[in-house]
């Protein structure tokens, strides 16, 4: 049988090693990725917006997700530094096994740059590799009310509300957009996130972090976005 | 008219990578959904929270009950710290007959809330002695969170221990952190040589 983690984890490792793979190329044609083409085309080349799909279609299904867009600038049709700015949201409500509640709506940013690895870098459609720096502050909610001690007996239960928490976190990225019509474009992105440092509050550890995810030492994430050329 | 066939060919081509690409948007686009899907429980697999006793000799070496037998309750009345030092069915046992050469230690639970633990001690001794004791334990309690898939808990700060002077002849707080760690010894226990 395999269980949801196993894939997870299948998956997880499937994507850092393409991303290496890519990595790997990337320092191979070192000298052509960073050089500027020499043709026609200008420098700068634009603005392009995107919205993810993805985080709204979780919010709508699950008890967590965000809202995100981001804003970036072709510089030859090769390089793209993207400013992407979200707001991220969990609201769990009372769990049916633990009575948890665990609640949280904050913003995060992320700052990088997105190469496009294309061999035909001016055509319509894009292949991407990039990193991000991510950043996040934000205040969670937890309340177990009613928690039985096993051995004394007796109802406790605690609410801690506005736990101030942050976290710093940089991402591999691969991604792909293709040109449907005129300035629209769709596109899609997986993501290695991995945690530099973060701050839990003062009892435990948090469980959803903005921009992040499932809070963990790492995680694996994908975005389907909606892209608009300005 | 051969250029114009060739960019009308390149924008064929153009088109229908572009159609891949949207298809396999859309495959990925499932993808991700799939992967944002994926969950995992990652709870500790030790969750309990017990605080463990080391049984000293003056010398600093290793006691053992040996021969001796002990019993460890705590009164409890409806979650209150009790003055009732028999044990009744009100009471919970945590400890019971524990005796031999291996008997070396022992971990208790530790309350959720209470700010004050009441622990009875009744040893057995070879020579038939009954000798009971109470341990008052006093710590600051901190709500203890890991995930919404995990039980909440507490894990606690020990600020002192009082105890009688039957079978005990002191106690000392070695660690005072009580959290998931069960190989902490939070108290080194001396027990009377002459018991």
């Amino acid at each position: 049988m395999i269980y949801p983690s196993s894939i997870s984890t299948f998956i997880s490792r499937l994507t850092v090693s393409l991303l290496l793979l890519i990595a790997a190329l990337a320092v191979q044609a070192q000298p052509k990725m960073f050089r500027l083409e020499k043709d026609s085309i200008p420098l700068f080349r634009g603005f392009a917006l995107s919205f993810d799909l993805v985080g709204p279609a979780q919010l709508m299904l699950g008890d967590y997700g965000s809202y995100e867009g981001a804003l970036r600038i072709n510089l030859h049709d090769q390089w793209f530094p993207i400013f992407e700015l979200g707001l991220g949201r969990a609201n769990h409500e009372k769990d049916e096994v633990t009575k948890l509640t665990y609640k949280t709506t904050a913003p995060y940013f992320r700052l990088g740059m997105d190469w496009n690895i294309m061999k035909k870098k001016h055509g319509p459609n894009r292949l991407y590799a990039g990193f991000r720096y991510a950043f996040t502050s934000y205040k969670v909610d937890i309340i177990r009310e009613n928690l039985p001690d096993p051995v004394w007996q007796n109802l406790t239960g605690f609410s801690v509300e506005g736990m101030p928490c942050s976290q710093h976190w940089l991402e591999a990225v691969l991604g792909l957009d293709a040109k449907i019509i005129g300035p629209l474009h769709l596109g899609w992105s997986v993501r290695y996130k991995r945690r530099l440092a973060h701050k839990d509050g003062d009892i435990g550890q948090t469980w959803y972090v903005p921009g992040f995810g499932i809070s963990d030492k790492d995680n694996l994430a994908a975005t389907f976005n909606v892209i608009i050329d300005i | 008219m051969k250029e114009q066939k060739k960019v009308t060919t390149t924008g064929k081509r153009s088109r229908l990578q572009g159609m891949m690409l949207i298809g396999l948007s859309f495959l990925l686009c499932h993808l991700s959904f799939s992967i944002s899907s994926c969950s995992s429980i990652d709870c500790p697999v030790q969750n309990t929270v017990n605080t463990k006793y080391k049984l000293v000799k003056a010398d600093g070496t290793t006691d053992t009950l040996n021969t001796d037998t002990l019993w460890i309750w705590s009164p409890r009345a409806n979650g209150k710290a009790s003055r009732d030092y028999q044990l009744d069915d009100d009471d919970t046992l945590l400890i019971n007959s524990l005796c031999g050469p291996s008997a070396t230690s022992f971990s208790i639970p530790i309350s959720y809330t209470l700010p004050e633990d009441t622990i009875i001690f009744a040893l057995l001794t070879r020579s038939g002695k009954e000798l009971l004791d109470t341990i008052l334990v006093k710590k600051d309690n901190q709500p203890h969170f890991e995930s919404v898939d995990c039980q909440a808990s507490y894990f606690h700060t020990i600020t002192n221990v009082r105890w009688t002077h039957n079978a005990i002849d002191s106690i000392a707080i070695n660690n005072p952190n009580v959290n998931y760690d069960l190989s902490i010894e939070h108290f080194h226990l001396y027990l009377k040589a002459d018991r």
